[in-house]
């Protein structure tokens, strides 16, 4: 071997450690026998030698590899292959080499050894050429064929370019399917919401209907009880008129004498039989008011005088001097347009239940005016210093029949109709009533209500056939020589009223025929020579309606006799038309021989032409009572 | 790491382009990417062409003989085309004759023959 060292050129020198170090190996074969002139058939043969013993050696430790040239002119290739410890390579692959190059030199040494390949170049090679630079290229760390290089990087370039998109095609793909399931879950989600809507709507629908139902129930029975009151009201109305009546017959000055405890106990009596009556027609009142019927008669009021009338009848109402009415005068108000009637029983309502509620000290009535929403209001404040009412109650006391419970109520009457009556009459002329209270310190209602009517509302008079006020002056004109009438019918199937009623008949006609029903009237009239009639509207069997119609159409001799209607039931109960052929319609309260004597001989003649004045379809309420009726408002 | 050798799919062929110099790794790969390729796309023959390899040892030239035993075992016909006449030289005279691979001159005629064994018409050279 002493002769190889001197001779070498050039020897790069490698290491040999992986597979790569192998394909690197082989690649600085081929392209060192390339540069040296060998055959291309040799430069396979020489690099595929130099890859069999390459990839033998490498499990060896330290392992190198050296590229030199030896000899002159005819020169060597000669690469070998050097390792310090490991297995002697195996036959096989020493004799592939073997069979690929011309010679082999296998040298142990020690643990290690090397094995030189050498190839024999051809003549005129170029042995000091540039072949050491390209092989020390090909081995060296970064080595590698640039041209190779470049195709591998475009390989690869293109290779990752085809993943890339593969890579997106996968995301998209992945992403449909996300965007799938999330649709599958919305339209789940959509599914059971739309279920669960379903259901709820359906539950809503029940619910409804269920409130439908009760609503109408609610209404029915609040009907029912409106129905109730007034036909109970009504139907109580007849025989408290009788007694009253009777009473006041017995007490007349034309009566037989009563002792004094009798004309005390008459007049007990008359006294409760007034309140029963002024309560019963409250009753109706507030009936009427829930039903809607009651509907405000506008009219110019005189404030004065109303105010005037509240503080004479209303002072003799306060217990033992011990409480002071005072009642301010309308100073500064303008005069209003409104229904005096209602305004007279909201404002007595008030200080009745602030009298009644009072034990010492002053209720007052003030009268104001404010400007709010461009209109103009009164306002009427109604204050005392009485028990008061406690706070969780002021809204009660606005129920119907509900009364603050205690030792104040005893020896008090009342329906518990007041305040509510009184609110409701004030929203009927389109105010507002307002109550504050202290408990043991007093009580304040403020009355609000506009000095003129709502724009839309005809403020003009009441039509011609309305009734008219019931406050309206009392028909003062006593009879000053009423003629008496020669036979006056009295058709009435309620003998207490013809009780009532027979004195002053008495005192009309010379002879008083009573008859307890209206069936034959007309004969009956034909037959006792009547000069006038007095007929109830409400009988058994033919009713005022029916004998009117028959009075009505039984020739001239009976249709011309003055007839003169009287019922208990309310002016809007009666049926105007039906009665055209009446000379009036009178109210059985209040009934007196005044207004009896006023439309019976008022017009004598006037009975065959039509009448005059009020005329015939006018109803003559009961005006002559002196406010009867409304004086007996106060609870 | 290593390069893959890219497999392309031409109707139930599967063609398998070596455009460098094989390493050793990359022979592996391909092996596996191969055998999956088969697999997947249930063709029936594999068309590896082998005109850029300058040099086939003994273990890529048996690695090429697995390669084609593992596709025959999945149902597919390999033939190796374009081999260069060095390296066929080199490989004969390694001692190895890579038995039980078919070979073809060129892309052509390996399809050629792929196409005879899967009784699939010939295509028509012009």
């Amino acid at each position: 071997m002493s002769d190889v060292a001197p001779d070498m050129r050039w020897r790069p020198v490698a290491a040999l450690a992986t597979e790569q170090d192998v394909f690197l190996l082989r690649r600085g074969g081929l392209v060192a026998a390339e540069a040296l002139g060998l055959e291309r058939q040799d430069q396979v043969r020489l690099a595929t030698a130099l890859s069999e013993l390459g990839r033998d050696r490498l499990e060896c430790t330290a392992v190198t590899t050296a590229f030199s040239v030896r000899g002159g002119a005819a020169a060597t290739l000669v690469v070998t292959l050097r390792w310090q410890d490991g297995p002697p390579p195996s036959p096989e692959s020493l004799a592939s080499a073997a069979r690929l190059v011309p010679r082999i030199r296998h040298v142990p040494a020690g643990q290690g050894g090397s094995i030189a390949v050498e190839q024999d170049l051809p003549a005129g090679a170029d042995p000091h050429g540039a072949w050491a630079d390209r092989v020390r290229a090909m081995l060296g760390p970064t080595a590698g064929d640039t041209l190779s290089a470049g195709m591998r990087a475009q390989t690869h370039d293109l290779i990752a370019a085809l993943e890339d998109v593969r890579a997106q095609r996968e995301e998209l793909h992945l992403l449909n399917q996300e965007l799938e399931e999330t649709n599958q879950g919305v339209l789940a989600l959509y599914n059971e919401l739309s279920q669960e809507l379903e259901e709820t709507n359906s539950g809503v629908v029940a619910l409804y209907a269920e409130l439908e139902d009760k609503t109408r129930r609610l209404q029915e029975v609040s009907e029912a009880k409106t129905r109730f009151w007034a036909t109970v009201s009504h139907e109580l109305r007849s025989p408290i008129n009788s007694v009253i009546g009777l009473a006041r017959l017995l007490l007349a000055p034309g009566s037989r004498p009563l002792d004094a405890d009798q004309r005390q106990q008459v007049s007990l009596i008359a006294g409760s039989g007034s309140t029963l009556l002024a309560l019963v027609d409250e009753l109706l009142d507030v009936a009427k008011a829930e039903s809607g019927q009651l509907r405000p008669q506008q009219a110019p009021v005189d404030l004065g005088v109303l105010l005037g009338q509240l503080q004479g009848t209303m002072r003799p109402s306060s217990p033992g001097g011990r409480v002071r009415l005072s009642v301010a005068g309308p100073a500064g108000v303008p005069e209003p347009v409104t229904d005096e009637v209602m305004l007279t029983r909201i404002l007595r309502n008030l200080l009745s239940n602030a009298l009644k509620f009072t034990e010492a000290g002053e209720v007052s009535l003030d009268v104001g005016t404010e400007s709010a929403g461009g209109r103009e209001w009164m306002l009427f404040t109604v204050r005392d210093t009485g028990v008061g009412i406690p706070h969780d109650q002021q809204e009660r006391v606005f129920e119907e029949f509900y009364q603050v419970q205690g030792p104040h109520q005893r020896g008090r009457s009342g329906t518990g109709l007041g305040l509510p009556y009184a609110r409701r009459l004030t929203e009927l002329l389109g105010g507002t009533l307002a109550l504050t209270s202290e408990p043991g310190r007093g009580t304040t209602v403020v009355v609000r209500l506009p000095v003129r009517p709502e724009p839309e509302a005809p403020a003009g008079p009441a039509p011609a056939d309305g009734p008219v006020p019931a406050a309206e002056p009392a028909g003062a004109g006593p009879a000053d020589g009423p003629r008496p009438l020669g036979v006056l019918l009295c058709v009435d199937d309620d003998p207490a009223f013809r009780a009532v009623v027979r004195p002053v008949l008495e005192r009309l006609a010379d002879r008083v025929v009573e008859l307890d029903r209206a069936t034959g009237i007309a004969e009956a009239v034909r037959r006792e020579g009547a000069d006038a009639v007095l007929l109830d509207l409400q009988m058994p069997g033919t009713d005022g309606y029916a004998a009117a119609r028959e009075l009505a159409g039984a020739g001239p001799e009976v249709g011309g006799v003055p007839l003169v209607v009287v019922t208990a039931a309310p002016d809007d109960a009666v049926d105007r038309d039906r009665l055209a052929h009446a000379r009036a319609v009178l109210r059985k309260g209040g009934l007196t021989y005044e207004r009896l004597a006023e439309v019976l001989l008022g017009g004598p003649s006037g009975a065959g032409t039509g009448p005059t004045g009020t005329g015939r379809t006018g109803t003559e309420q009961a005006g002559g009572g002196a406010g009867g009726r409304g004086g007996k408002e106060a609870q | 790491m290593s390069e893959r050798v890219p497999v392309l799919r031409i109707g139930d062929v599967l063609l398998v382009s070596i455009q460098m110099d094989l390493e050793d790794q990359t022979v592996m790969d391909l092996q596996e990417d191969l055998a999956e390729r088969i697999v997947a796309t249930g063709a029936r023959g594999v068309v590896i062409d082998i005109t850029a390899v300058e040099i086939v040892d003994s273990f890529v030239g048996r690695m090429l003989a697995t390669t084609a035993s593992i596709s025959r075992m999945l149902d597919a016909e390999t033939v190796v085309v374009g081999m260069r006449p060095a390296v066929a030289i080199t490989l004969v005279e390694l001692g190895l004759s890579l038995g039980g691979v078919r070979t073809a001159l060129d892309l052509e005629k390996g399809l050629a023959i792929l196409r005879r064994r899967s009784g699939l018409p010939d295509a028509d050279p012009a």
